[in-house]
């Protein structure tokens, strides 16, 4: 037998035994946390740290998610650099990274609100956490099979939001105001984000019932302003004077939008928005957009540091909780024209102060799983 | 009579020729692409970004590159929106000043683009990559991640007043073309960014300035990345510190598809006009012609191949980096 061969055999079959270890210790891994579910919560920390790790400070999103996180810390009585920042810059590897450091730093007396940046990644973090002796609440990013109730009390809760039904009412909207004839379409975010599936499959549900109502195509506009311009631009090329609504995955593509309509002197197009930003909610208010909607992020941040932090000082167990309190939904408000002026002022004008012991109050049930 | 149909020639239309293949293409496939209006949408989407790749033209004649047009743009964007509003918000009100400001601003981050390469010697691609971000950090850092609005109408007429079908931004942006066709012809700052791209060494032995030329070079950049984030805010109405995003690889491909050889020393304004035309009739021509969007990335990757094989002499070049 050649050498070549040997060789190859040789490390085939190291593979092969490595594959089965690797295995063997993932599903034991996979079992640690039920065989510890619950027990490894034991003493409360007194006064734990507390962190937010999220992507970037280059959007009003997060800026809100962060200014909600500052507000819960202030109602402690704590300055509001006592949040610590951790931010992953929409990398994976950096937010497991800089949490353990965080873990390491503080010796797991910690509260920490996360969004994992990827699926995946959610339970790497989960687990250094839990091992940790620490206390973690979730948002957006989590897979399927991954709950808080399987981890124990370390994982005290995951909300994310749903954008297929608030999305299918805006197409109502948007329905109802192009006479429920005509041709729509609709331009989304970047393809494979789960939001923008939603957000076209809510205005696929709606055109069910509107057979009047002809989708005339749907492309992705990368949630971007500058991107939204131009596709709306061929858009009106290709269809011309069939286009009688717009129904965009996002408030700045909706900018876009009007401005691409604004440079062909086109006024009163119907169109619908989402994510309820300051600007999107004044151009309902001038009538230029029907509806966006609100997920309001700053009560996001607020809640899910409030959760992780007092199940770290054992104010109360989330294993006694019921399942919709460990998983759940976050609030979505649909603005529209009659509501978008006290919507103004009660959520942007003076940011509403909230109950941050209230964890559960504007959720919105339990979430499911298709 | 010299002979029309030689090689030189050919190459040297070629990109106009691709460009011409595409717009009958597109019209064949949907007749509405061949109309005023379209054309007009073109030269909305064109517009800012051929102001940006006329400024990394000189760059890459002089066989540098620059890869600062986000940061710089975002940035532009961003002080020039807020000086505006600063000033009373109309141009009206005194707010005009804020044009040659902003513009004075991106030709000064350009020269210390330009002095950081030269000076330091660290290499373009390098330099102007990290004060790009730099750019994007402080527009970042102005806005808090929010959106900036400014919708004075005088402004905006940039985009709604038009003049034969075509809006005002368009003319603005065909006048900064001309001069930079005159800068690139007529001076001889011109001539030198030619030298120094044909061959350093010998444009040095000949007693041009190099490093002054780089740094001239650089300035220029930034100052047409100022015109082309003024004509950002008139067709966005608002600036981010996103706004400049794409603008790199829709600029960088534009000169490049156009026949400007990224080795230096060959092509010029007029090449990057045929091919910014050439990747935005692109873009606009796949929605027009209904091309599902799964195959618009691709599609453009390939049309943008074969622009490029079709305009690049290669008997004229020994190697290819």
């Amino acid at each position: 037998m050649s050498t070549f061969i040997k060789d190859f055999i040789e490390r085939e079959t190291v593979n092969r035994r490595n594959f089965l270890l690797a295995t063997a210790a993932g599903m034991g891994a996979m079992a640690v946390p039920f065989a510890f579910g619950g027990g490894a919560a034991g003493a409360a920390i007194s006064d734990p740290a507390i962190a937010w790790s999220y992507r970037d400070r280059a959007s009003a999103y997060w800026n809100s998610i962060v200014s909600g996180g500052e507000a819960f810390v202030e109602s402690l009585g704590k300055p509001k650099d006592s949040l610590v920042s951790l931010i992953n810059e929409g990398s994976s590897e950096k937010s497991l990274a800089d949490i353990k450091a965080f873990l390491a730093k503080t010796g797991g007396k910690c509260a920490i609100a996360c969004d994992a940046n990827d699926s995946p990644n959610a339970r790497p973090v989960v687990e250094a956490v839990h091992d940790a002796g620490a206390y973690i609440s979730t948002i957006w990013n989590k897979t399927d099979d991954l709950h808080p109730w399987d981890v124990g009390d370390n994982y005290v809760s995951h909300m994310t939001w749903s954008d297929e039904k608030p999305a299918e009412q805006t197409a109502r909207i948007l329905f109802d105001a192009m006479g429920g004839k005509g041709g729509v379409v609709h331009l989304g975010g970047i393809a494979a984000n789960n939001p923008a599936i939603e957000r076209l499959n809510g205005l696929k549900n709606a055109l069910k019932d509107f057979p009047d109502i002809e989708l005339l195509d749907a492309q992705p506009a990368d949630w971007d302003t500058t991107k939204g311009t131009e596709l709306m631009a061929s858009f009106l090329t290709r269809f011309g004077d069939k286009i009688t609504g717009v129904h965009c995955a996002n408030d700045n593509i909706a900018y876009g939008v009007i401005e691409a309509l604004r440079a062909e002197g086109i006024e009163n197009m119907p169109i619908v928005a989402y994510d309820g930003n300051p600007e999107a909610v004044k151009l309902v208010m001038e009538g230029k957009l029907l509806a966006t909607v609100f997920t309001n992020p700053h009560w996001g941040g607020g809640i899910t540091a409030a959760l992780a932090y007092y199940a770290a000082t054992g104010a109360f167990k989330p294993s006694e909780e019921p399942k919709e309190h460990r998983e759940f939904y976050g609030p979505t408000v649909l603005v529209t024209k009659k509501d978008a002026a006290d919507f103004k002022a009660k959520y942007l004008d003076a940011v509403p102060s909230y109950n941050w012991k209230d964890f559960w109050g504007p959720s919105n049930g339990q979430i499911k799983y298709k | 009579m010299p002979r029309i149909l030689t090689r030189e020639n050919a190459i040297r239309w070629a990109p106009f020729m691709v460009l011409l293949a595409l717009i009958v293409l597109f019209t064949a496939i949907n007749p509405s692409f061949l109309s005023q209006r379209n054309f007009a949408r073109i030269a909305i989407a064109a517009a800012p970004a051929l102001m940006v790749a006329v400024g990394v033209t000189f760059i890459i004649v002089m066989g540098s590159i620059d890869l600062s047009m986000e940061g710089v743009v975002s940035l532009t964007a961003v002080l020039f929106c807020f000086l505006m509003l600063a000033l009373g918000g109309t141009l009206a009100s005194g707010g005009w000043i804020a044009i040659p400001v902003i513009l004075v601003v991106g030709a000064a981050i350009g020269l210390v683009n330009g002095f950081i390469h030269v000076k330091l010697k660290i290499p373009s691609f390098m330099a102007s990559l990290a004060l790009g971000f730099v750019g994007t950090g402080a527009a970042i850092l102005l806005t808090g991640g929010d959106i900036v609005k400014f919708n004075d109408p005088t402004f905006r007429a940039l985009l709604t007043w038009r003049i034969l079908g075509f809006p005002l931004m368009v003319y603005v942006a065909g006048l900064c073309l001309v001069l930079a066709w005159f800068i690139q012809a007529q001076t001889r700052l011109g001539r030198y960014f030619y030298a120094v791209g044909g061959g350093e060494e010998l444009a040095h032995a000949s007693g041009v300035r190099v490093q002054h030329v780089r740094m001239a070079g650089f300035s220029l950049a930034g100052f047409f990345y100022a015109i082309a984030a003024i004509l950002q805010v008139a067709k966005l109405g608002q600036a981010e510190s996103v706004t400049g995003s794409n603008f790199m690889f829709m600029s960088i491909t534009s000169v490049v598809v156009g026949g400007v050889a990224l080795w230096g020393g060959i092509g010029g304004v007029w090449n990057t006009l045929v091919g910014v035309l050439i990747v935005a009739v692109i873009n606009n021509g796949m929605v027009v012609i209904g091309l599902p969007d799964f195959l618009q990335a691709a599609v453009l990757g390939l049309l943008v191949i074969i622009a490029v094989i079709l305009s690049t002499d290669r008997r004229a070049v020994a190697f290819v980096k």
